[in-house]
């Protein structure tokens, strides 16, 4: 589930994500934030190399409203 | 002019319209002069009122959103809204502090009974013992508390300037009102991160301290708090954070008195890693590097960890990010996060330019470990 919260300058929302690492190849992936996501977790294998990745972060980023 | 010339004027006769003008000016100098501090009075108190209903609205949507999680996510089997109402009115009574002497483990004392009962409530009104969700709730609960605990004061003070007429209370209210707001403002914003359970600005030293103990065995170290033994450049690190992914912060302060005690490490070092309040102007995600226990909190586990670092002489190293208030409990930002890599070189730095091979280095990640397992 993507989730969107208010920035904190109440014009702008926040849209989260999850970065996916692959700890043998470096390869990150962003992909939008679900349920359950934690840092740490076991994510999906990697698309470069195969291993499994894990969930590096989890972070917030500012969307402005377009005029 | 032309109008009073007709009118007014007619009855006094000898006075002019400009004379006229001039008498209504000093009396409405007059007025202002002499009921100056009720205008503003009545000013103040219609601006705390606008702010009054803005916190009601906050702490009623914060107490409806934990009961819905309750619900929800939690199972609640009953309905929990009078057990959630009875818990937002919950007061820990804080020790006499005429003899100081002792007062932190009094207050420790009582800071424990309070988590474990809030605890207790919650896993008494859930029908499941996840971790997560309890922890999520005991947050959410605490979160609805404070709310309703800022408006209530407001409201005290409100009704009481209103009741007195006294005007100093009313215009510091007013004053104070904008930081309040903005504070409640957080805390409601908060609501959202934790019901989802994304990590939040302040669990950044969670976040780096969990890359080092990735792969290796933890172990329970103090309530809610794991430790794992990791070795750097011919280091060995003892290092700490809450249990995650659950919304704890721990008791790094019981920790780091049981690795110096009970274990007998004598660490060269005791470094941590904690989210920092930034002043307006200062940039979200700036590090700062410095010396001394940095933890927030109530002062119970600062104690500790200074009392611990004292006894046995360990320099105590703090490396701090820097966030708002709003940005420290709610999810955690692009700059925050970021900030982790440069934190992780930060402390290499300063475990090879402040240790030598062999030394033993406790490292410490403090903050709310929400979303951020080890």
């Amino acid at each position: 589930m993507m989730s969107s919260v208010p920035g904190s300058d109440k014009k702008s929302k926040l849209l989260v994500y999850t970065i996916e690492e692959c700890p043998v190849c470096g390869q990150k992936t962003k992909r939008a934030f679900a349920v359950g996501d934690y840092v740490t977790k076991e994510a999906a294998k990697c698309s470069k190399c195969g291993n499994p990745t894990r969930i590096g972060l989890v972070y917030a980023e500012s969307m402005k409203p377009s005029r | 002019m032309s109008v009073l010339e007709g009118g007014v004027l007619q009855l006094f006769p000898g006075v002019n319209a400009s004379d006229l003008v001039t008498l209504v000016w000093i009396g409405f100098f007059a007025l202002t002069f002499l009921y100056q501090t009720r205008i503003q009075s009545y000013l103040a108190l219609s601006e705390i009122s606008r702010g009054l209903n803005k916190l009601k609205v906050m702490k009623d949507k914060a107490r409806k959103d934990t009961i819905d999680y309750l619900v929800n996510v939690g199972k609640a089997t009953n309905d929990p809204s009078p057990r959630v109402d009875q818990f937002l009115d919950y007061v820990a009574i804080m020790p006499v502090d005429m003899d100081p002497a002792g007062i932190v483990g009094k207050i420790d004392h009582i800071v424990t009974t309070n988590n474990d009962r809030v605890r207790a409530e919650v896993g008494a009104l859930l029908n499941q013992n996840n971790p997560v969700t309890v922890s999520i709730s005991e947050n959410l609960l605490e979160v609805a508390t404070s709310l309703n605990q800022i408006h209530k004061i407001v409201r005290h003070y409100y009704l009481l300037g209103k009741k007195t007429n006294s005007y100093f209370t009313l215009v510091q209210l007013q004053m104070l009102m904008p930081m309040i707001i903005q504070e409640a403002d957080a805390l409601l914003n908060a609501v959202d991160s934790f019901k989802l359970g994304q990590p939040v600005g302040d669990g950044i030293g969670p976040i780096v301290v969990s890359r080092f103990m990735a792969g290796k065995e933890k172990r329970v170290i103090a309530k809610d708090t794991v430790m794992a033994i990791t070795e750097y450049k011919g280091r060995k690190l003892y290092v700490l954070k809450a249990d995650g992914p659950m919304a704890y912060v721990g008791q790094p302060g019981v920790a780091i008195q049981k690795i110096v005690g009970e274990m007998g490490v004598k660490p060269s070092a005791i470094v941590m890693i904690d989210a920092a309040l930034k002043l307006e102007g200062e940039k979200t995600g700036e590090i700062a590097e410095g010396v001394g226990a940095a933890i927030g909190g109530i002062g119970v586990e600062k104690f500790q960890i200074e009392e611990a670092a004292t006894r046995v002489k360990v320099p105590l190293y703090a490396i701090l990010v820097k966030q708002s208030i709003l940005e420290a409990i709610t999810v955690m930002r692009k700059e925050i996060a970021e900030a982790a890599d440069k934190v992780t070189q930060v402390l290499n730095r300063v475990i090879e330019e402040k240790t030598k091979e062999g030394d033993e280095i406790v490292v410490a990640g403090i903050g709310n470990t929400l979303g951020v397992a080890q």
